[in-house]
């Protein structure tokens, strides 16, 4: 046990950053993508180094985790501050499947579940993960057995389902954090449910890992918590600007620290990190088009496996996603976190996250995201996988078009499984979408 | 009478005012203390009525776009209100659409049931959901709840269950079909409780246990016994339902008679105490056991599951129902459906081949 | 001869009708496609066979169309699949039927009886409408697509789940300058995947069977025997399965 942790450390800390920084000294001296004369992109992001370092130290460290350190499956709206005090290695199975979705493993995944009768009609998310369990395929090396499932329905219910599944196979305690819908305004018996089950969260959290949660290191996690998200949300900003320093698309890759390692001092050294470049290429003028001709809002999860083909489609005409309401949510999540009071803070932000809140407020959130970017047109992802994200958008879109005069387009496909998009349609799609701007 | 015309009469005749209810679980035992008839949707099946629709992509399961297309071109106008219960990620969806984006214009009400286990804080939680809903419905009604009306209306659901059960576990001896049985049982999901509790203790009378019936006895477990002729294929095919794990008949029958004083209390005991459903435990073992038991006490010798295209919290439970079958060595017959009014002939084959493989076993 | 009875299998492609004789071999046979119009096209097609085998008989009906012959018996198309499948083999087994319209996977026990079936007759991608629709496009005869397909060096993937999603893809890679033959290939290892995946639903191995009008394609037999890693038994008459069984289940003594 002792030596297990040993190697645990030694992993995350000395030889997982080392592995990650030769592989990125490898990657160095192949030509960077994007920097031949015809490609549509700006320079790229040096900060992307830095990136890819941290994620693959992280995953690197996961393989020696299970028997170091108590270790944690999590999705990604859950309050995961208060997890952290407690030494949790925490590992997000979703994250994990938009790895999956990128690489375009989904299908190989999906089909070892389907063959133990999972529809594919379910969550790729969930079928991707689900499918990597069995199998024990990962691009990652190698994922951690969990001691402890958590999930919160604030991003859906379909995590309940899912996580049920995992527990099945598993065996090991499944924690849930049932946040009711907020429908007008949160109820105050609502917000004390909330409440209440973090607490309830805390006393399971600290048998498992033997340890007590002390409130000091509360407030701390909560404290990096809040800044990271403020962080994160600096580097979003810098889109306002005309040309807009990097794009939406960037904007997917570059959120997995405030998802993964949220409340940690990577994280936040990351995105200082990350913002300074932004910053300063926003101060030289550069973009993350060449020309940016149109700026565009993006609505709904990112098609993972088709990311850089739908961003060049467009970026070859000028169309830059400037905002994007997914990468907006991980802005505002950890926003209401107080580290004075972390559970009622906590319980009020994560209560709140644009997923658990009706379509009002969703058109709210579009809205004002399409005035602040100053876009002139936006996509809607109308994906198969996640219906709450995608009940509503027939509607918004219309709404959207007509009270802000802008173009909109609704696009069918899947975040993570490319047998459900036909690239000819909606390359079709897209085009014409463009071709309506003058 | 029809069913509009029922409820107008129930307003005419006893004041009363009609919430339409979407699936699956609700406080019934709330409406009917404050006089409000629940007419409950469960489709309507067939296609989508109007181009209501059409505002909700193709890959949402059918349950959820008929109630829209249904809400938005009227069809709903006779009742006075709309009840949604938290049950899944489309009808939470739906819940907003529809009273904020326009389809419904008068009052909509929701019911967060707590998911997960039976906790302190869900109880606690279950309890506020409970009285603010029982708020809202006394301002919609005019009404206010007693104390002594709940309780009562707590015994009438517990005798409606009861009678219920009586039903369902007698199939195995009733000489009535089961068209006619669930014509009966779902008169329940519109009827005044009372008319309700007359219907199905004269059913009793009509048909007080008898022979043995013949043919082969089935589990189903699914959404709605819909369409009709899915009931009258597989009684002609020589099988009969003898244990339901429908989430419009047998997954709402609850077989524990209340024992709180408190009204309050006696809500939350037949809440927690109604058979697992996927839409809101994560256990995965409850309703694994929970249907091995009612296929031991029925003696069925195959399984039919039956789902809703598109319906998540049943398709993440195929997987976990069919193994534990599988290991009994007990046939499973799988159907996806998507509401529609009439059978396939592809279904119609399904069924009647299963049928076929289980009366050859028997034989065998 | 004598003939014991005859089988009608009305399907939605083709109608099938055979004469048998006690163990279930073939004596005479007609093949049609499918008239809308079911009961006169049985009746003369039975006709036809009396007057060929000079003799009569009980007759037993599956397919789709099964309840509007006047038969003796009729039955599903999974149970009569595989009694006409064990009067083949004599042994249990899974067999892979694979119609026009449908794909059926059935699970057939050491006795002959039914264990397990699965089918797939909502979504033409998994059944040969597939590759008929694209070959269609291509401007391939089918009774020369094995031929191609044993031509080809290497197989073009072709990944759409949706018929007419592939169908746009196919042309795609026609017009990007693909191989003919790959594309054939890829095609009929995608069919072949999907029916794959069926299989696998009805658990367990064993002996691998195949029947219906898909299973005349060399090229199709080929591709499922590397889906599943297992050698594929075509059985004789593979289009007439399911009316020999459809007989077999009126012959005196059937169960």
């Amino acid at each position: 046990m002792i030596l297990r942790r040993a190697q645990y450390e030694l992993a995350g800390r000395v030889v997982g950053p080392v592995l990650a920084s030769l592989d990125g000294w490898r990657r160095r001296k192949r030509p960077p993508s994007g920097a031949s004369r015809s490609s549509p992109f700006g320079p790229p992001l040096e900060s992307v180094r830095k990136l890819k370092e941290i994620m693959t130290a992280h995953f690197f460290q996961a393989r020696y985790a299970d028997g170091a350190v108590p270790v944690a499956w999590v999705t990604s709206g859950f309050p995961v501050e208060l997890l952290r005090p407690l030494g949790f290695h925490t590992v997000y199975p979703e994250n994990h499947a938009a790895m999956c979705g990128v690489q375009r493993l989904v299908p190989g995944l999906s089909d070892a579940v389907e063959a133990q009768g999972y529809s594919r009609d379910l969550c790729s998310y969930a079928r991707a993960d689900l499918g990597s369990v069995i199998t024990g395929r990962t691009p990652v090396g190698r994922l951690p057995r969990p001691d402890l499932l958590a999930c919160c329905t604030n991003i859906c219910q379909t995590v309940l389902y899912w996580y049920k599944a995992l527990a099945d196979h598993f065996r090991v305690p499944l924690v849930i954090v049932d946040t009711p819908y907020v429908y007008g305004k949160a109820e105050p018996h609502h917000v004390q449910y909330v409440r209440d089950q973090l607490e309830e969260l805390v006393r399971v959290a600290e048998r498992i890992s033997g340890r007590r949660a002390d409130p000091e290191a509360l407030a701390e996690v909560a404290r990096k918590a809040k800044e990271g998200t403020d962080l994160w949300a600096e580097c979003l900003a810098t889109g306002k600007t005309r040309p807009a320093p990097w794009t939406g698309i960037d904007g997917f890759f570059h959120m997995a620290p405030i998802v993964a390692l949220r409340g940690t001092d990577v994280c936040n050294d990351y995105y200082r990190l990350l913002r300074d470049e932004l910053r300063d290429r926003v101060a030289r003028g550069i973009g993350g088009l060449r020309e940016e001709r149109h700026r565009l809002l993006w609505d709904n999860l990112p098609i993972w496996f088709a990311v850089r083909e739908v961003a060049t489609l467009l970026a070859e005409r000028g169309f830059n996603f400037v905002c994007t309401s997914y990468t907006n949510a991980w802005a505002e999540a950890g926003a209401r976190i107080d580290p004075r009071d972390l559970i009622a803070s906590a319980a009020d932000s994560y209560t709140h996250i644009i997923l658990n809140q009706d379509l009002p407020n969703r058109l709210g959130i579009l809205r004002r995201l399409s005035r602040e970017y100053e876009v002139d047109g936006a996509v809607l992802h109308s994906d198969r996988s996640c219906k709450p994200y995608s009940i509503g958008q027939v509607d918004l879109k219309d709404r959207l078009a007509s009270e802000l005069g802008i173009r909109v387009l609704l696009l069918e496909a899947d975040h993570s499984d490319p047998r459900a998009w036909s690239r000819e349609q909606a390359d079709n799609r897209l085009t014409a979408f463009m071709e309506g701007f003058a | 009478m029809s069913r509009n015309a029922y409820i107008a009469r129930q307003r005419e005749a006893h004041g009363r005012k009609a919430v339409a209810v979407l699936p699956i679980h609700h406080p019934k035992e709330l409406l009917t203390a404050l006089d409000l008839l629940a007419v409950e949707m469960w489709g309507p099946p067939g296609a989508p009525r109007g181009d209501g629709a059409g505002r909700i992509q193709a890959y949402v399961c059918s349950v959820v776009r008929n109630a829209m297309a249904f809400l938005c071109s009227g069809g709903a106008d006779a009742v006075d209100g709309v009840l949604f219960p938290h049950t899944c990620d489309s009808i939470q969806g739906l819940a907003t659409l529809v009273p904020d984006f326009g389809g419904w214009g008068k009052q909509a009400f929701t019911f967060l049931h707590p998911k997960g286990p039976e906790r302190q804080s869900s109880r606690t939680y279950l309890d506020g959901e409970l009285r603010s809903l029982a708020r809202r419905l006394e301002a919609f009604t005019g009404r206010t709840l007693d104390a002594g009306r709940l309780a009562w209306a707590i015994r009438l659901h517990a005798e409606i269950d009861a009678a219920r059960a009586g039903i369902l576990d007698a199939r195995s001896r009733l000489a009535a079909g089961d068209p006619e049985l669930y014509a009966l049982l779902r008169r329940g999901e519109w009827l005044w409780p009372e008319d309700h509790l007359a219907e199905l203790r004269d059913f009793r009378k009509r048909f007080p246990d008898g022979a043995g019936r013949a043919g082969v006895p089935v589990l189903v477990s699914g959404y709605v016994p819909e369409p009709p002729s899915l009931l009258r294929t597989l009684n002609h095919a020589g099988a009969y339902v003898a244990a339901d794990d429908f989430a419009a008949v047998g997954r709402r029958v609850v077989r524990t008679a209340p024992t709180a004083a408190d009204p309050w209390e006696g809500l939350q005991q037949r809440y927690w105490a109604a058979p697992p459903c996927s839409t809101r435990s994560a256990d995965p073992d409850a309703r694994v056991n929970h249907l091995l038991g009612m296929l031991d006490r029925s003696g069925a010798r195959g399984v039919i599951l039956q789902v809703i295209k598109f319906c998540e919290p049943e398709l993440f439970d195929v997987p976990l129902l069919r193994r534990a079958f599988a290991a009994r060595g007990v046939p499973v017959l799988y159907l996806e459906g998507e509401l529609e009014a009439e059978l396939s002939g592809q279904t119609v084959t399904r069924i009647e081949a299963f049928v076929e493989m289980l009366a050859a076993g028997r034989a065998a | 001869m004598t003939v014991l009875a005859f089988g009608v299998d009305v399907g939605s492609t083709t109608c099938k009708t055979v004469a048998v004789d006690g163990t279930g071999r073939r004596i005479a046979h007609r093949v049609e496609p499918t008239d809308p119009r079911i009961e006169p096209q049985v009746e003369r097609l039975l006709r036809s066979l009396r007057e060929e085998t000079g003799a009569d008989g009980p007759v037993g009906a599956t397919g789709y169309g099964r309840k509007r012959v006047p038969a003796g018996r009729a039955l599903t198309e999974i149970t009569c699949h595989a009694r006409g499948a064990f009067a083949a083999t004599r042994r249990g087994g899974v067999l892979v039927d694979m119609g026009g319209q449908d794909t059926k996977v059935i699970r057939i026990g050491p006795s002959g009886d039914v264990v397990d079936f699965a089918m797939n007759d909502k979504c033409a991608a998994g059944t040969g409408r597939f590759l008929e629709i694209i070959l269609g496009r291509l401007r391939v005869p089918y009774e020369e697509v094995a031929g191609q397909v044993a031509l080809a060096t290497r197989s073009v993937p072709v990944s759409s789940t949706c018929t007419v999603f592939a169908e746009s893809e196919v042309i795609s890679l026609v017009a990007g300058g693909e191989p003919l033959e790959g594309i054939l290939k890829g095609l009929h290892q995608a069919l072949a995947s999907r029916v794959a995946a069926l299989a696998r639903g009805t658990s367990g191995g064993g002996d691998l069977f195949m029947s219906g009008g898909v299973a005349l394609n060399a090229a199709m037999v080929g591709a499922l025997r590397d889906a599943l890693g297992r050698p594929v038994q075509v059985l004789p008459d593979p289009q007439l399965v399911g009316a020999i069984g459809a007989a077999l289940s009126v012959m005196p003594g059937a169960a």
